[in-house]
């Protein structure tokens, strides 16, 4: 099933760890983004292949509810 | 009582008006950034307006209670659930012993305030609850929460479906535009008149390098008048430099070109102009906004900033409660 990974706070992309065709289970981190000096971490809410990554390392400003990283 | 199940990210312990009277000694007054939305939670359980509760940024905890009592949240718009089912914001309400409490991530705001009936019962460090995470003070072990805390609370009965009036809340920017007054100086003649037009007529983003310390704004470059570029070497090399000098809570504080607004934990001292200073009175907008939202500075008095101060407080009573 398609999932999307929408950000869940406003801030700066501090990593991203997967790319299309990747593997990833569920709970595997995805991307970390930066908000307050802090790490929020992004995780893949069920298993798939990751088909789209909209974010890149170092993006400032971005929104909460921005879709990040789409999984099929 | 109740047990955090998951954190969310710095949710920390505050009361109102926090530690005042060591400013002296470096200690900040901590305490809600938004103080308006956090008396009003402490004032629909019924308990003093500066009761220590909690503060959740941007995303909230999940708590589980282990004893019945009443809460209320208000403040950013996190879609409370109390067992899976969404709870009114802004109104008390009824908790059971083993209910689990869930906050999301900030839809509308910032930042969320949960007040419990009886109000959190840790111990005070010189006269506060409120967590001071930098000193490692006040607070659960001077830190923001942490999984499998138990956080004690006193026991009170509160009353619930209380609500407070429409016209006593704060509303928050839906356009991501937010007027924040300021009054001038203490360094004002260190800026020159153009330098004041431009900060007073350019939209300011707030960067993602913001925190309870400092709020960090993007924008354009400052100009100086002659105080500022030839000075008596003590002061520093760079025209934002100023021989240590205390700062007032919510000095618009110039490091090189980029002006931080000190906030709630933020420091008493140091060696940079202070151009500007955020009244109490605005600082629930700091409070409320996001990283990329856009401030316009609006220059008052002093005797107008008191003015907001005190109107602002005749809102946080109980006559803002139905």
């Amino acid at each position: 099933m398609a999932e999307k990974i929408e950000t869940m706070v406003p801030g700066n992309v501090w990593k991203v760890m997967v790319k299309p065709g990747d593997k990833v289970a569920s709970g595997d981190v995805l991307f970390i983004l930066e908000v307050m000096k802090t790490e929020v971490p992004h995780t893949a809410d069920a298993g798939g292949t990751v088909t789209a990554v909209h974010i890149v390392e170092g993006q400032e400003g971005v929104d909460a509810g921005t879709v990040a990283v789409e999984i099929g | 009582m109740f047990e955090v199940v998951q954190p969310g990210l710095e949710t920390s312990i505050q009361d109102y008006p926090g530690r005042i009277g060591f400013w002296n000694q470096g200690f900040p007054p901590s305490g809600p950034m938004d103080s308006w939305s956090f008396r009003l939670a402490n004032l629909l359980v019924g308990n003093e307006p500066g009761a220590a509760g909690l503060e959740c940024q941007y995303m909230g905890p999940t708590l589980k209670f282990q004893r019945a009592g009443v809460i209320a949240i208000t403040g950013a718009d996190m879609q409370p659930k109390l067992d899976g089912q969404l709870i009114a914001m802004w109104e008390s309400v009824a908790v059971k012993a083993g209910q689990t409490l869930a906050l999301g991530p900030a839809k509308l705001g910032t930042r969320a305030y949960i007040a419990f009936a009886g109000g959190i019962n840790t111990p005070e460090w010189l006269g506060s609850r409120s967590t001071f995470h930098k000193a490692g003070v006040g607070g659960m072990e001077g830190r923001a929460l942490k999984p499998k805390q138990i956080v004690p609370v006193t026991s009170a009965k509160g009353t619930t479906g209380r609500k407070v009036k429409p016209e006593a809340r704060p509303t928050f920017a839906t356009d991501k535009r937010w007027t924040i007054e300021v009054v001038p100086g203490p360094n004002d003649d260190w800026i020159d008149k153009a330098g004041h037009e431009r900060f007073l007529s350019t939209d300011w983003k707030l960067s993602a390098k913001s925190d309870r310390t400092g709020f960090r704004l993007d924008g354009p470059q400052w100009t100086f008048t002659e105080k500022a570029t030839n000075k008596a070497p003590e002061h520093g090399a760079e025209p934002s430099n100023i021989i240590d000098q205390g700062y007032p809570l919510g000095a618009i504080n110039l490091a090189g070109q980029t002006p931080i607004i000190l906030v709630n934990d933020g420091p008493s001292m140091g060696g940079f102009i202070c151009p500007y200073t955020v009244p109490s009175a605005a600082f629930w907008k700091l409070g409320q906004s996001k990283p990329g939202e856009v401030y316009r500075f609006q220059s008052i008095s002093v005797d107008k900033a008191q003015e907001l101060r005190k109107r602002l407080n005749a809102l946080c009573s109980a006559s803002s409660i139905v």
